[in-house]
């Protein structure tokens, strides 16, 4: 530590220079993870919101929520602890002036899906619906009529509730009937049975059903098949693990040119017998203290990038996803500079003597 | 009493055409408080004699005894150890940590090595040398002499028993030069110290108790 801190103070530009660019691959990491993290909450956070443990469809499905189809009856042959029906639509909703790409949820008021109201009240009567409040954002107000694009039904929102976006849409929560009017139009009464799934909490999900035709999915397994959630995390965690590969990289190089042009002295500690062992740890504590000082400055950075980004930017800061990023970064910077040590424990002594 | 003890030794590089004779069979022994000059043309095998005398070098054959210790059969990391222990270096360029100032260089030493000067000692030291002003310095400070200076003192502080000085004026113009070798006949004698200077030099053999000569291999004592 001596040695790594005294360098770093006589040569301060030389290490701020490592130090930025340490911190610019730091933000650029946190930033992905923040990114990457944003854009799977808008696919899932309405699934995390029931604390669920698996879902019920029909095989044939192929683990897609809106291409299966069950009766009541189905469903509630299933074993579990607690279960919840859901119908889900997707549909384009409109109030006076505005348009949203929304997901209407089907549900009944007494199950576990059935969501907090944060604002307003829940829905109680027909076509009423509880609706997520990143609709307000858009431009949508409680007590708002909106029309549907697939079908001549009106949905009026009496609440709002927080975090209920499927699939990047906002949720619509309304009862059974609601759904399933929106559905089927005028054929709901022949088709008051169909739901699309079952929601269970269980701890043993394989025995919840034997019937061939349906399919009991853990839930990670079903956010995982949302259409574009694993492509979309795929792509920002493989850019966020290069980013480590490349850090380890960068400091690798840095520290390698700096050793190179420090050998000589390094070989007249040597041969005044300081033992290579400190030098190695010296060079390890100054990796740490440059890579320690670069995270946390990229860290601070991300942070308050974040308080300045538009709302549409979606950015979700997960603090100990980023502290575990942050820790991995140190440790591949150190990793990096192993290639310095073993450098430095081959320096030969007599060439501080010359000859 | 002996601190430095060559027995038989010698040191061969390579083999078959381009075998070199670096250093052939040498019987040497250096006392205490003894100041001692090496001096030879560049390439006589001098430096080869240092750093076997250093325990930088291990010898094709013969043994090197250090304060009573045999050093030829001890690995790199043993060695290591001696050299911290019992032998001081001052080095042809200098051998200061560019980063580091003054005191911090004596200060790296504690961190590897107990025992080394207290606080009087270096105080003295520094008084002795001339460098109590500089402390706060940083080689790239200092002019050459100076340099030199706190290169004595950085090899003393350890207090060793051997200091082997390999060409410690070659930088310096000759007032300095007879300065720096004053000041390291004066700590010999301080100190009680064993002082072996390897250079090429011939001005510098009067301030020196025994002068050895180097040629092709072989060592002669002169004075």
């Amino acid at each position: 530590m001596f040695l790594a801190w005294n360098e770093i103070q006589k040569n301060k530009l030389r290490f701020v220079l490592i130090i930025g660019v340490l911190m610019l691959v730091a933000y650029l990491v946190f930033f992905l993870s923040g990114l990457a993290n944003g854009l799977a909450s808008l696919n899932r956070e309405a699934v995390d919101k029931w604390e669920a443990s698996a879902v019920v469809l029909t095989e044939e499905s192929d683990k897609s929520l809106v291409a299966s189809s069950l009766t009541i009856d189905e469903a509630e042959a299933v074993e579990a602890d607690e279960t919840a029906v859901l119908g889900q639509i997707n549909a384009i909703a409109r109030n006076d002036d505005q348009k949203a790409n929304v997901s209407i949820f089907g549900i009944r008021e007494d199950e576990f899906i059935m969501p907090e109201v944060t604002e307003g009240k829940a829905f109680a009567g027909e076509n009423e619906v509880i609706a997520s409040d990143t609709l307000k954002e858009d431009g949508f107000a409680l007590g708002d009529v909106v029309e549907l694009s697939s079908t001549e039904e009106k949905l009026e929102i009496v609440g709002f509730t927080e975090d209920a976006r499927f699939n990047a849409a906002p949720v619509l929560y309304g009862d059974l009937a609601t759904f399933q009017r929106v559905k089927f139009g005028e054929a709901a009464e022949a088709n008051g049975d169909q739901i699309n799934g079952l929601v269970l909490r269980t701890d043993d999900v394989s025995a919840a059903t034997d019937k061939d035709e349906l399919e009991a999915i853990e839930v990670e397994t079903f956010i995982e098949n949302l259409p574009g959630y694993t492509a979309q995390s795929l792509t920002l965690n493989f850019m966020i693990y290069f980013l480590f590969v490349i850090s380890s990289v960068i400091v690798a190089i840095f520290l390698y040119v700096l050793t190179v042009q420090k050998i000589s002295m390094f070989g007249v500690m040597k041969a005044q017998g300081v033992p290579s062992g400190y030098l190695a740890r010296s060079v390890i504590a100054q990796t740490f203290i440059l890579a320690l000082i670069g995270v946390a400055v990229g860290l601070a950075l991300t942070l308050i990038t974040g308080l300045f980004l538009p709302a549409a930017v979606p950015v979700a800061f997960d603090i100990p996803t980023m502290l575990i990023y942050g820790a991995v970064l140190v440790v591949v910077a150190i990793a990096g500079a192993v290639f310095s040590v073993l450098t430095i424990v081959k320096i030969d002594p007599l060439k501080a003597i010359g000859g | 009493m002996t601190v430095l003890e060559f027995n038989q030794v010698n040191k061969t590089f390579g083999s078959g055409h381009k075998k070199v004779d670096a250093l052939k069979s040498t019987d040497f022994h250096a006392e205490q408080g003894e100041m001692i000059a090496v001096i030879g043309p560049s390439g006589s095998g001098k430096s080869t004699f240092l750093t076997i005398a250093g325990g930088l070098l291990s010898p094709s054959n013969g043994e090197v005894i250090i304060n009573n210790e045999n050093i030829t059969a001890l690995n790199e990391k043993e060695r290591s150890k001696i050299r911290l222990k019992e032998i001081g270096f001052i080095l042809q360029a200098s051998n200061l940590v560019p980063f580091l100032t003054v005191d911090k260089q004596m200060k790296l030493l504690d961190k590897v090595k107990k025992n080394n000067m207290n606080k009087e000692e270096v105080e003295q030291l520094y008084k002795d040398l001339g460098i109590g002003d500089l402390r706060n310095k940083y080689p790239s400070d200092l002019s050459g002499g100076e340099r030199q200076r706190v290169a004595i003192a950085k090899a003393l502080y350890s207090n060793p028993s051997i200091v082997l000085a390999d060409e410690p004026t070659a930088s310096l113009d000759s007032d300095r030069a007879y300065e720096v070798m004053g000041l390291l006949k004066e700590e010999t004698k301080n100190k009680k110290t064993t002082t072996i200077v390897v250079t090429h030099d011939t001005r510098l053999i009067d301030y020196c108790d025994k002068v050895y000569k180097m040629v092709d291999g072989v060592l002669e004592q002169q004075k």
